[in-house]
């Protein structure tokens, strides 16, 4: 086996290298019922992460992974990068809940990889578009055992907009996201 | 701290060398699940999403750019060897005096009005890239006295599945500032050479631009069978 290309951080100089236009809208070739996912991002001080890559990739509305693209960019994807509140946001579709190999369910949720100055390595994880009780069966909160830990991952429905998913993002200290590794 | 098992080749999350990572570096450890069908498959991007020309970074001015030329060659690989094809390969990084066109540079030195610094490319149904540009200045930063970065091109790889997504940065052989470099040093020993291009004249252009290699190895996740 050959050894993996260790990782290094995205540094303060990506902005303008990598990110698309439209970046921030998820595209799929069917319908669904369109959403934003919205949030900031913290450090271990409570400051905004204002340079934070913040990338997203999802099942589309049925629960079918996505393959294929528009001709201008691939389908499921997101990429944004945060601004100088370390504010997010991603418009894209509702993603229905899918099986596994194993046929376990996952709930509905979008897969997101955190890049930033100071992070040697991505951050992964997978926020969940449901609420605690809906979420029970997923392989991801059942490896959660402490429910706290848990809502760390539960995006929040704005009581104003239900459109509008709300999730913040601390990287370190009090209410520090679970990060996952495969 | 976060430390994980693959930590054999990969920088921790805390490296307090590298002042950012104090506060950024999760303290939590990392949950282990298993790979969601989400990880192991992966977007894919449109042939014309890359323009040839967005491989060479030499010719998007009026003339060319500053420095000293380069043809950088290299392979995308699996652990097992096996080629990632038609994987995007995205690469940015300083021009020929150490300064990035972006606004929170404030590093003294010129920009280049022909280098724009960023280009992209897929890998063929070898795993192979080519990337022609010139070779990135070294230059200060504030991590701490004295310190500069070594000269570094920025590598961003999406390989043929979301659990393959890396970013990291490669290096010059014989450069004396890797040594005071915490970003280098904060990889593990067995990973640095890694992370180091090799010389490859016979893949530079004679008369014109000095060749190197740099072969890169994207993992899936441990112990299961990515099959990509």
């Amino acid at each position: 086996m050959a050894k993996p290309t260790p990782s290094q951080t995205v540094g303060p100089f990506f902005a303008r290298e990598l990110l698309w236009g439209d970046g921030d809208k998820v595209l799929f070739p069917g319908q669904g019922d369109r959403i934003t996912l919205t949030g900031r991002v913290f450090d271990g001080a409570g400051a905004p992460i204002f340079d934070a890559l913040f990338e997203t990739w999802q099942a589309d509305a049925a629960g079918k992974i996505p393959s294929g693209g528009d001709g201008a960019r691939p389908y499921g994807y997101g990429r944004v990068s945060t601004d100088t509140d370390g504010r997010y946001a991603i418009e894209t579709v509702m993603p229905g809940s899918f099986r596994g190999p194993g046929s376990e369910t996952y709930a509905p949720q979008i897969s997101v990889t955190i890049f930033a100055r100071g992070l040697l390595k991505a951050v992964q994880t997978r926020v969940f578009l449901a609420p605690l009780e809906a979420i029970k069966d997923d392989p991801l909160a059942r490896a959660i055992s402490d429910p706290d830990r848990l809502r760390t991952l539960i995006a929040a429905r704005d009581p104003g907009d239900p459109k509008i998913y709300r999730w913040d993002v601390r990287l370190r200290g009090a209410g520090e996201a679970v990060f996952i590794e495969l | 701290m976060a430390e994980t098992p693959a930590a054999d080749v990969h920088p921790p999350y805390l490296y307090p060398d590298y002042k950012s990572t104090r506060l950024r570096a999760p303290a939590q450890p990392l949950v282990r699940v298993a790979p969601s069908p989400l990880d192991t498959a992966g977007p894919t991007f449109p042939k014309h999403f890359v323009k040839d020309s967005e491989a060479d970074l030499t010719t998007w001015g009026k003339s060319a750019p500053l420095g000293e030329k380069m043809v950088l060659v290299g392979r995308v690989l699996d652990e097992d060897g096996r080629p990632v094809r038609r994987s995007l390969v995205e690469v940015w990084q300083a021009n020929a005096s150490g300064k990035y066109p972006h606004p929170v540079d404030d590093h003294e030195a010129p920009l280049d009005p022909n280098f724009l610094g960023k280009g992209q490319v897929l890998t063929d149904d070898k795993g192979r890239y080519r990337i022609v540009t010139v070779k990135p200045g070294a230059y200060p930063w504030q991590n701490h006295a004295f310190g500069w970065r070594p000269a570094h091109i920025h590598f961003s790889l999406f390989g043929n599945a979301y659990a393959q997504r890396l970013i990291t940065q490669m290096f010059f052989p014989g450069d004396p500032l890797l040594a005071i470099d915490p970003i280098f040093q904060s990889v593990p020993e067995a990973g640095r050479r890694l992370l180091i291009a090799d010389l490859d004249l016979e893949h530079g252009v004679e008369g014109v631009a000095l060749g190197y290699r740099f072969d890169m190895v994207l993992r899936g996740p441990r112990a299961t069978p990515m099959g990509v």
